[in-house]
């Protein structure tokens, strides 16, 4: 099975599943922390809320309208850096 | 490439196809944007490769229908998925990220983005493991598989008993579906609805009866606590003040049009189509795609217009009548919150940091001042409960004039977008 790597540890996922879902799927629920200090989690699930953003070639990206593609690297939203 | 400009739609779901249909009959060019990767909205979110669909025939005869009208129309329609719509400028330039990146003037603006989903503030309602009911049906219908461990609805809304249906089966019932209102509590009114709400209805239900889910009316989920590896939530009963352990947490509390960040812009013809114009569900955002789509078509061809769609009109009653059959007393509840529950979940603002604005703030002080509504979801959590606690006897408050973008906007998809506005008259 495919996988991504969320903070280097591999997550398989389903071909055309977002990131949100195998890492939910994997028990990832925390996905980062937001400026606010809040964890960050997914909420709306379709790209309404930011609440996923996470990391993925140094960019932030919407962990719910993000498709997983093999060998992804994606880490945590720090709230180091503003939105 | 095609030859003449085309009549942009954002949103591949039921109301922007039907609409994308009725211009490309009328002979016009069609561009559809969508930020999902797949044609079908949040209601006809479509199963991924080799998963089966959990939707119901009546469902999957609707979106059949839909699809093969499309395709029916070859090249006149052009789908771009993984598409996202930054926003429409005052000369009428569009801006597109992602797949599709461009910047561009469309012939003309069909905005069908849909819903959004309403989630009144709780305590504990950031926490992870608690997401819209929305959210977590968007996943069971691509994946036909249910989340791990206990799951507890809560909220308001027709949502919640389809949702928990489709859980059970799926094998993993929900533990409860606590509902504000008492919407069987007359079963006389609801007989007024249309019959196909009834048989969805009962069909609910009995799935839910014979699993022997718990559904709770009259109770409200008032708080929600990390406790042990697991989520423990207040519920307001009947019959007093109960909590309930669960490891996930669905809330909905009904739906809005998806109108954020979506100003009117005289210099381009545009229109309003399915639920971001008026949520009135499924049904209606297909006629209403139809109606907007035609209107549209009539508008730009100077023809006659059309009669308005009578199922729009038919649909807006059952919907009057299932808000009726759900009333509750849930958002009289919402200055009693304590002062230090989130309202905006983007900023951490909460309402401590709306009562020190003083009595009677302006829209400006709640913006400037409280940095309600000035987030990264532009306001679509917050801006209706802040504009209700801020003013509280008036009867429908807005928050703040739309303004784009609909969306943040990386600087680097505001580079990478082709600026195809060179030499339009603009």
């Amino acid at each position: 099975m495919s996988t991504i790597l969320w903070q280097g540890r591999p997550i398989p996922f389903h071909p055309g599943e977002s990131l949100a879902s195998a890492l939910i799927r994997a028990g990832v629920l925390i996905l980062g922390q937001a400026p606010t200090g809040q964890p960050r989690a997914v909420f709306c699930g379709i790209g309404q809320c930011q609440g996923c953003l996470v990391r993925v070639g140094g960019r932030l990206v919407e962990a719910c309208l993000t498709p997983c593609r093999t060998g992804m690297d994606v880490f945590p939203e720090d709230g180091e850096h503003d939105v | 490439m095609m030859s003449e400009r085309p009549v942009l739609v954002i949103g591949a779901g039921l109301a922007g196809l039907a609409a994308a249909v009725e211009l490309a009959r009328a002979g016009l060019q069609v561009l559809v944007a969508d930020q999902a990767q797949a044609p079908g909205g949040a209601v006809h979110r479509q199963p991924l490769p080799g998963v089966r669909s959990v939707a119901s025939r009546t469902q999957r005869r609707r979106w059949d229908g839909l699809m093969t009208a499309v395709q029916a129309q070859g090249a006149r329609i052009t789908l771009a998925m993984g598409t996202a719509f930054g926003g429409v400028d005052h000369t009428g330039a569009v801006l597109l990220t992602g797949a599709g990146a461009r910047l561009f003037r469309p012939r003309a603006l069909v905005l069908a983005t849909g819903a959004r989903e309403r989630v009144q503030p709780r305590p504990g309602w950031t926490l992870p493991g608690v997401e819209t009911a929305g959210s977590l049906q968007t996943r069971l219908k691509m994946l036909a598989q249910p989340p791990e461990g206990r799951v507890l609805l809560a909220g308001s809304g027709p949502l919640l008993l389809a949702l928990g249906a489709e859980l059970t089966r799926l094998g993993r019932p929900p533990i409860a579906i606590v509902e504000a209102g008492r919407p069987l509590a007359r079963p006389l009114a609801a007989l007024g609805l249309p019959l196909s709400y009834l048989t969805e209805g009962a069909g609910y239900l009995a799935r839910l009866r014979l699993a022997g889910v718990p559904v709770l009316p009259a109770t409200h989920l008032v708080a929600i606590r990390a406790e042990a590896g697991a989520l423990l939530a207040d519920l307001d009963t009947p019959t007093g003040r109960r909590s309930q352990s669960a490891d996930r947490i669905a809330l909905h509390d009904g739906i809005a049009p998806n109108d954020i960040g979506l100003p009117d812009c005289p210099a381009l013809p545009m229109v309003r189509a399915g639920d971001c114009r008026e949520a009135l569900g499924a049904r209606a955002a297909l006629a209403d795609g139809q109606a907007q789509g035609a209107a549209l078509a009539a508008r730009l061809l100077g023809q006659p217009m059309p009669a308005p769609a009578a199922e729009v009109i038919r649909q807006r009653a059952a919907q009057v009548l299932v808000a009726r059959l759900h009333a509750h007393d849930g958002a009289a509840r919402l200055a009693a919150l304590p002062g230090d529950t989130i309202l905006c979940r983007c900023e951490g603002r909460s309402l401590n940091d709306l009562r020190a604005l003083g009595p009677g703030p302006t829209d400006r002080q709640l913006r400037l001042d409280g940095r309600f509504s000035m987030g990264a979801c532009q306001g679509r959590f917050c801006a209706e409960w802040v504009a209700r606690l801020a003013a509280p006897d008036t009867e429908k408050p807005r928050l703040g004039a739309a303004r784009w973008p609909a969306r943040p906007i990386a600087i680097a998809d505001l580079l990478a977008a082709p600026d195809e506005t060179q030499g339009d008259p603009a």
